[in-house]
């Protein structure tokens, strides 16, 4: 495994390790995946210069795209939240426990 | 995702599924609703992710994007993972009573069978090089788990989330083996849960309290609904039985008898609240559920 692959794999092993232990608030949750999704498109990126073939070329402009909608709809929910429940904070959403 | 070949058209596809029911879900913007909305997002978007990350690692790996040649032992690890966060399988099941119960029914319906269907799509293309142990294990823990956490439910879409968990065990224990008895199962689970969603809708009971005094509007429909949880218990002679029959007989052929064992004793425990939801929903006139001194609690 080389450096470069190294660093990929840990950036996303730590933004994934944000993710699951985000204790507060909802949009470091958010900022989290962003990250996640950051380098992938860098990965992404660097794998037709690694392999020389071209055609996969334009898969990062797609993949950014759909990462885009996604935070996108990750913010309107932030909002949302923040409009019923008061604040992104998410110990107060336990209205659907058991 | 169905179609797809290329591991990036199959992540495009799950992360449009994705964006499209979240709107689904959240419609009538009850706090309630909103919530729901807002752990689907979060835990989805966190399992697409994986899946990319997964198919990078393969791709770095073998040098290919193709779905049916996933060889690189540690990307089938993530892969399942993945796929397990979007199901609902243990240990990744904990968002899905609740999103259940946040969202409305028809929504509810479609969240636990048209959004179950590409993620079983991936793991049926992609079953011949993931690893049977940690899929055995993932099953045999969302058996328990759903027969366990279902047995206190008073609230219906938290039983059927419950009872949608030991279904995907079912079909998870099977699919390295024969992945066409996996689809099978998907196809009559889909089928029974369809018809249970639809009859709950047109009574419109949330409740096991609305659900015992369902019959007085439509009886003849409740009477069904009996038969038809019946069926999703998995009791012969009715069609649930079949999935479950074909895939035991499958697991002793694999020398896994076992695993047939402990799975299949783990659904006893949601027979038994099949059973209560058939009891209360045919069997009871309100407000007294039984002739005798133990009460269930229903509210």
């Amino acid at each position: 495994m080389s450096y470069l692959h190294l660093s990929f794999y840990s950036a996303f092993t730590l933004s994934s390790l944000g993710l699951a232990f985000h204790r507060t608030h909802l949009i470091s949750a958010l900022l989290c995946l962003e990250s996640m999704m950051l380098s992938m498109y860098i990965a992404l990126t660097m794998w037709p210069i690694q392999t020389q073939t071209s055609s996969p070329t334009m898969l990062p402009i797609i993949m950014l795209t759909f990462s885009a909608c996604e935070a996108g709809t990750g913010l309107a929910l932030l909002v949302a939240s923040a409009r019923t429940h008061g604040s992104d904070h998410l110990h107060n959403f336990n209205l659907l426990q058991c | 995702t169905i179609s797809s070949n290329h591991w990036i058209l199959a992540w495009a596809g799950l992360e449009i599924n994705t964006l499209a029911v979240l709107p689904l879900i959240s419609k009538s913007h009850h706090p309630r609703a909103v919530e729901a909305a807002t752990k689907y997002f979060l835990v989805q978007a966190a399992a697409s992710a994986l899946l990319l990350f997964s198919s990078m690692t393969n791709a770095w790996h073998t040098g290919q994007w193709d779905i049916t040649q996933l060889t690189n032992s540690t990307s089938s690890l993530i892969l399942t993972s993945a796929i397990a966060m979007k199901l609902g399988l243990a240990p990744f099941h904990f968002w899905f009573p609740e999103v259940l119960q946040g969202s409305p029914l028809i929504t509810g319906l479609l969240l636990s069978t048209a959004m179950k269907f590409p993620p079983i799509t991936l793991l049926y293309m992609t079953s011949s090089s993931l690893n049977p142990t940690l899929l055995t294990i993932m099953a045999i823990l969302s058996t328990a788990l759903g027969g366990w956490m279902g047995l206190n439910q008073t609230q219906i879409r938290k039983t059927l989330a419950f009872s949608s968990i030991s279904h995907l065990g079912w079909m998870a224990i099977i699919i390295t083996y024969y992945p066409k008895l996996a689809l099978l199962n998907f196809y009559l689970y889909t089928l029974i849960t369809t018809a249970v969603f639809l009859t709950l809708n047109t009574t419109k009971v949330l409740k096991l309290s609305t659900l015992m005094t369902a019959w007085t509007k439509t009886p003849a429909l409740t009477a069904i609904l009996m038969m038809t949880l019946l069926s999703l218990a998995g009791l012969p002679p009715l069609t649930g039985f079949l999935p479950k029959w074909l895939i035991i007989q499958e697991l002793t052929k694999q020398e896994m008898a076992p695993a047939a064992t402990i799975i299949s004793l783990f659904s006893l425990l949601s027979l038994f609240f099949y059973l209560r939801l058939a009891y209360c929903s045919t069997i009871t006139l309100p407000p007294h559920t039984t002739n005798h001194m133990k009460l269930w609690h229903t509210n």
